[in-house]
């Protein structure tokens, strides 16, 4: 709830316009019932003719007319106060994602992301749209109400006083009882409500185990139990409606027999009076019923508003940059570099020189912090101690586009967007290049043939929308956006198995060229790989246990021996 | 819609309860309000106590009467509509039962499933929401406009028009209006939801490209397009709303100035004034669910349309052919040319593939070259382009689906486990099974379970090892004679996977498998080995045959090698 007021209370212009609309609606509603009365009163009693009462209709109409206006305002004010929030809310999230470089490492959670920045966003909609004005409305109109017939009629004013705290009262019992029995159903509610959809995923199961005609029992009977547990829930909501209506229905005949006895008995009442106090009663319970509801339709956004705050407090640590230009083919040095994220990436007292268009290798179990130190040293995340120099200078003082201009990563899993395949090669490199360098590109990372094949070539639509394309040609995407972009750093995260020979081959060729003009640094998964290095960091448990060549790690570390071996044995 | 309607309508006996009930509900609301009215103009006119006693008595049993029959009818519509959606769950998987799992092929999209469980649920406000109101308004305003008949003709006919206004040309004409905004919205909705998806899986190519900005003012760009859509939609519906209730009030104030003027030229008597004139303040109250009617109406004529078109599709020709031989049946892919639908390249290209009955066939190759889609054809769960799959010797075209899945033991690189028990999971493998059974087979693919353990939905809570060997289980306990596994290990080390392998391979000594790997490890005791690259067959042999012949085998032997652990 405390987020949800904390947006509202940004828009501060429109909550003043729906306090006072909800004033102007309390007085209008009192308006319009006293010119009603009066024109009942004048014609029945007073024997009027209709012309006497024309201009009171007239007032009337204008009240009337001024009534579905501000209901209309009213509704409009939610429904802006609603755009602005959910665009703040979106913009506020995208910032926060980007601004958190960990979001490279942890996109198995995208998904849950994109819901938010979705559903829960569009959930947190209704808040503003109708529980805010509803709310205002119903906390203003009452009391409005409640003066007029107080001042009318002191003694249906009491009434009224003395019944209204009932509604909210019951309200908020019957909300606290729903909302235990709900949560003690909960697992059965769940259980029951995705049994349907577990059967229809399980279908081809059963149609292999040739069990599929009996499940249809199984779906009726889930579906009456959910029938079953949910009725128990509604009953309990629909018990406290019925007491509600009562509570109100009685406090209205209260009233009636009230001023009924009144003006029969003691004659103490006038009729304008009396019919003036029976036209507002209902207006006020109704007001106060809506009141109630409200709160409930204002609880389908809280889950929604959890959600987006738990992403909202998430910390970030973004990268710092300066202002330097970065020069040609750089050295790249990490110092007693700490980095711990969560459980799976951890970094301690990282050492890692790099120098000009060397190439090395990082090894490792899984999970010893290969794929951390890489993200390290590309610049997209920033140690917690300790520091990462270019050149000799601190990496903080260079500005982030130069250096990422020198910069491409190959990862296993390569992004492609959704467009043609030359915009994905074109993606980041510098400039405009002429389609012959993207062609050339192509050729050198082994896609000429793929282009070939295709009936729109290069222009060929792939990512979300497009075509799919395997992962050994994903892998050649890639390495074309290297060979066009030019890089002087090339970080690689070399695939473990289940590509093609080809990609293969060509994935070993390619590294070896763009090496020729770049420092290569590599998650290595081949031998051959680690064998070309000029240095190899073994990892282990976040630590560097060991560097060197391969020959001079072969002869050192014993570890490093052990896992050559155990790969070349498998 | 009508097979819709006659779903709905196996629950007669409630929807006309209901029905009653709303009426009921919608009649003692009215009463009670016009009743009130009465009795202050009565009153006022100094009537003998009495009367006063037994109109206020009247006024809280109507008062009684409505609180109550609105109870029942919400009740009671709501306890029909969970029985029709139950209705409907199973009439819809009646007709999706027969047409899986070749239907899933055809839409290949995996939100099918979810979509088909979002548009039942749609339907099932059918009846709350588009069936029942208009007819309880209906009928409610048609007692009360005949009741004001007997008091004024023309008050009448102004509530008839109220009547058309508020509950039917106000609502449609939002309709009318909606459809073409919901559908930007839907659009819109789309386009944002693939740029999020875009901008978090693609995060790190954006970053390292530089173009993370761009990507995320364009986003921004989009976001706030849906947002005024949406809000196109809002205030549309919102005017709609105002200029209902403006109806609804001009309505009240034609019936209070024609009253006025019928009671000064004394053709209506005045003590009947302010009743009028609360029944029509009050009766409008019953148009309120029209105000959502249309909008229900569109999404279940949509969810509908959707549904039916489905599981309308035409049911396979039943085929006769059965696979005449309880034991062990050889397998023969002959020059087939298989492409997805709507791909344009194909997914198998003139493969041929030889699998006697009782031997042992791993077959090979790269992700993409195809391998898994030999598995999908031998389920029968597409149909070749070109070329024939025979087994036994008998084209697969001719053969029952349920025949060959009743003699093969499948394990798919994605099993589905269902929400219960691991008994639950391991007894559909067949009839007549003995706990003792299960439990020795958990112990020989060296699961821990204990046959009450629980499995949660999508088995969330084993790990991938853990539901490779669950499946394996279920595969050991049916002894077909044909074994079908899809990379069955690809989630085990290599010395589990060793041993597991031991158990199949007796287990299946007699019988035909065919093992689809991307490991190269294990192969020794095969057969026959194919391998595959983009969709065709690039060499087959035993695992020394290739070995020696030194190509594409070898050399992925090699690259396997020369992989590090």
């Amino acid at each position: 709830m405390n987020e949800l007021r904390k947006w509202a209370s940004e828009q501060k212009g429109i909550m003043a316009a729906l306090l006072g609309l909800s004033v102007l609606m309390g007085a209008v509603i009192v308006g319009q019932a006293y010119f009603l009365v009066n024109v009942v009163d004048r014609v029945f009693l007073q024997n009027q003719s209709f012309g006497a009462v024309v201009p009171m209709l007239g007032f009337l109409f204008g009240l009337m007319v001024i009534r579905a206006g501000i209901t209309y305002a009213n509704a409009r004010l939610g429904v802006n106060m609603a755009s602005k929030v959910k665009q703040r809310v979106r913009s506020i999230l995208l910032q926060k994602w980007t601004q958190n470089p960990i979001q490279t490492a942890i996109q198995g959670q995208s998904g849950g992301k994109v819901t938010v920045m979705m559903e829960a966003v569009d959930g947190i909609d209704s808040y503003y749209r109708e529980y805010m004005p509803q709310v205002m409305k119903a906390s203003i109109v009452p009391l409005i109400v409640l003066a007029a017939v107080s001042y009318t009629h002191i003694w249906s004013g009491l009434i009224m006083m003395v019944t209204a705290p009932f509604i909210p009262l019951f309200y908020i019992i019957i909300g606290i009882k729903t909302q235990k029995k709900s949560e003690e159903q909960l697992d059965k509610l769940a259980a029951f409500s995705g049994q349907f959809l577990d059967t229809l995923q399980g279908l081809q199961t059963l149609k292999l185990f040739g069990r599929a005609g009996r499940q249809r029992d199984v779906i009726q009977k889930s579906s009456l139990g959910f029938r079953e547990a949910t009725m128990d829930i509604l009953k309990i909501a629909f018990t406290s409606t019925l007491m509600l209506e009562f509570i109100s229905t009685l406090s209205i005949g209260l009233i009636a027999l009230e001023i009924g006895l009144r003006l029969v008995v003691f004659d103490s009442i006038s009729f304008v009076s009396a019919f003036f106090v029976l036209v507002l009663a209902p207006e006020y319970y109704t007001a106060l019923k809506e009141l109630g509801a409200a709160f409930h339709t204002g609880r389908g956004s809280l889950g929604a508003a959890e959600k987006i705050k738990a992403e909202l407090a998430a910390d970030e640590q973004p990268v710092k940059w300066g202002d330097r230009e970065v020069p040609a083919r750089p050295s790249v040095e990490l110092k007693n570099v700490h980095f711990q994220y969560g459980e799976g990436f951890s970094l301690k007292n990282v050492d890692v020189h790099i120098p000009s268009c060397a190439r090395t290798a990082i090894v490792g179990a899984t999970g010893s912090g290969k794929t951390t130190l890489l993200n390290v040293a590309a610049g997209l995340f920033d140690p917690q101690e300790g520091d990462v120099f270019i050149d000799g200078r601190p990496r903080a003082s260079f500005s982030e586009s130069s250096w990422f201009r020198e910069v491409s990563y190959i990862s296993q899993h390569p992004y492609l967007f959704s467009g043609t395949i030359e915009e994905n090669i074109r993606l980041g490199a510098p400039g405009h290049p002429a389609r012959a360098e993207v062609e050339a590109a192509a050729e050198k990372a082994g896609l000429t043939e793929l282009i070939r094949e295709l009936e729109d070539g290069l222009d060929t639509k792939v990512g979300e929308s497009g075509r799919g394309l395997s992962g050994g040609e994903k892998q050649r995407v890639a390495l074309a956006r290297a060979f066009l972009k030019k890089p002087s750093f090339v970080l690689f995260d070399e695939p473990t198995t289940g590509l093609d020979l080809k990609t293969e081959q060509i994935l070993q060729r390619s590294i070896n060229e763009l090496a020729q003009t770049a420092s290569v640094m590599t998650v290595a998964h081949r031998l051959h790989t680690i064998q070309q290095a000029d240095v190899i960091f073994l990892m282990n448990n976040g630590e560097v246990e060991a560097a060197g060549t391969h020959m001079e790690l072969m002869k050192s570390s014993e570890s490093y021996r052990a896992m050559v071996q155990g790969g070349a044995a498998g | 819609m009508k097979r819709l309607v006659s779903i709905m309508m196996e629950e007669k006996r409630d929807i006309w309860l209901s029905v009653l009930f709303g009426v009921l509900a919608g009649l003692t609301s009215v009463a009670l309000f016009g009743l009130s009215g009465f009795m202050i103009s009565k009153s006022v006119l100094q009537p003998p106590l009495y009367i006063i006693t037994i109109m206020t008595a009247l006024l809280k049993l109507f008062g009684a009467a409505k609180a109550g029959s609105r109870y029942a009818e919400r009740y009671v519509s709501h306890r029909a509509t969970f029985t029709i959606l139950s209705n409907l769950r199973v009439s819809f998987y009646e007709k999706l039962e027969p047409l899986a799992p070749q239907i899933f092929g055809k839409y290949r999209s995996g939100d099918l499933l979810a979509r088909i469980v979002g548009d039942v649920e749609t339907l099932q406000n059918f009846f709350l929401r588009v069936f029942y109101p208009p007819l309880v308004l209906v009928i409610v305003f048609l007692s009360t406009i005949f009741f004001t008949l007997f008091y004024s003709v023309w008050i009448a006919l102004v509530l008839l028009g109220g009547l058309v206004l508020t509950g039917f040309v106000i609502p449609g004409l939002l309709a009318l209006q909606q459809r073409k905004v919901k559908q930007g919205v839907r659009e819109r909705r789309a386009g944002l939801s693939t740029e999020v998806t875009e901008l978090l899986y693609g995060f790190r190519d954006l970053k390292l490209h530089q173009k993370l900005d761009e990507k995320e003012e364009k986003l921004l760009q989009i976001a706030d397009a849906y947002v005024q859509e949406q809000e196109k939609e809002s205030v549309q519906a919102a005017a709609s709303q105002s200029l209902n209730a403006a109806a609804a009030l001009s309505v009240a104030f034609v019936v209070l100035a024609l009253g006025a003027y019928f009671v000064t030229i004394g053709e209506l008597n005045g003590l009947f004034l302010a009743m009028l004139v609360m029944i029509s303040l009050t009766i409008f109250d019953n148009a309120v669910p029209m105000a959502v009617f249309p909008a229900h109406l569109e999404d279940t004529r949509q969810a509908a349309g959707r549904l039916f078109s489905v599981v309308d599709e035409e049911p396979p020709a039943p085929k006769m052919g059965m696979i005449e031989r309880d034991d062990a049946f050889s397998i023969e892919l002959k020059d087939v040319t298989f492409r997805y639908p709507g791909e344009t390249r194909p997914a198998l290209q003139n493969v041929s593939i030889s699998i006697p009955a009782g031997s042992k066939t791993a077959i090979v190759g790269p992700s993409g070259s195809g391998k898994s889609t030999v598995m999908q054809l031998l389920l029968n769960m597409y149909t070749v382009n070109a070329g024939t799959i025979l087994l036994d010797g008998n084209s697969m075209g001719e053969i029952q689906a349920e025949n060959i899945w009743s003699k093969t033991n499948v394990v798919l690189q994605e099993n589905h486990f269902f929400y219960g028990t691991v008994r639950d999971n391991l007894k559909i493998a067949g009839d007549g099974l003995t706990d003792r059974e299960m439990e020795d087979t958990l112990r020989l693919v060296e699961l821990p379970f204990s046959l009450d353990d629980p499995v949660l939905e999508k088995a969330e809570n084993l790990s991938g090892g853990e539901k490779q060997r669950l499946a394996i289980a279920r595969v050991l306990l049916k002894r077909a004679p044909v074994w079908l596994l899809d990379e069955p290990s690809s989630s085990l080390d290599v010395l589990t996977e060793k041993r597991i392998f031991g158990h199949l391979h007796e287990a299946a000594q007699k019988d035909t498998l065919v093992l689809i790997s991307h490991r190269l490890t294990g192969l020794e005791k095969m057969d026959q080995i194919v391998v595959m690259e983009r969709g065709n067959v690039v060499e087959a042999g035993t695992f020394n045959e290739l070995m020696e012949r030194k190509e594409y085998f070898y050399e992925m032997k090699q690259i396997e090698k020369n992989v590090l652990a």
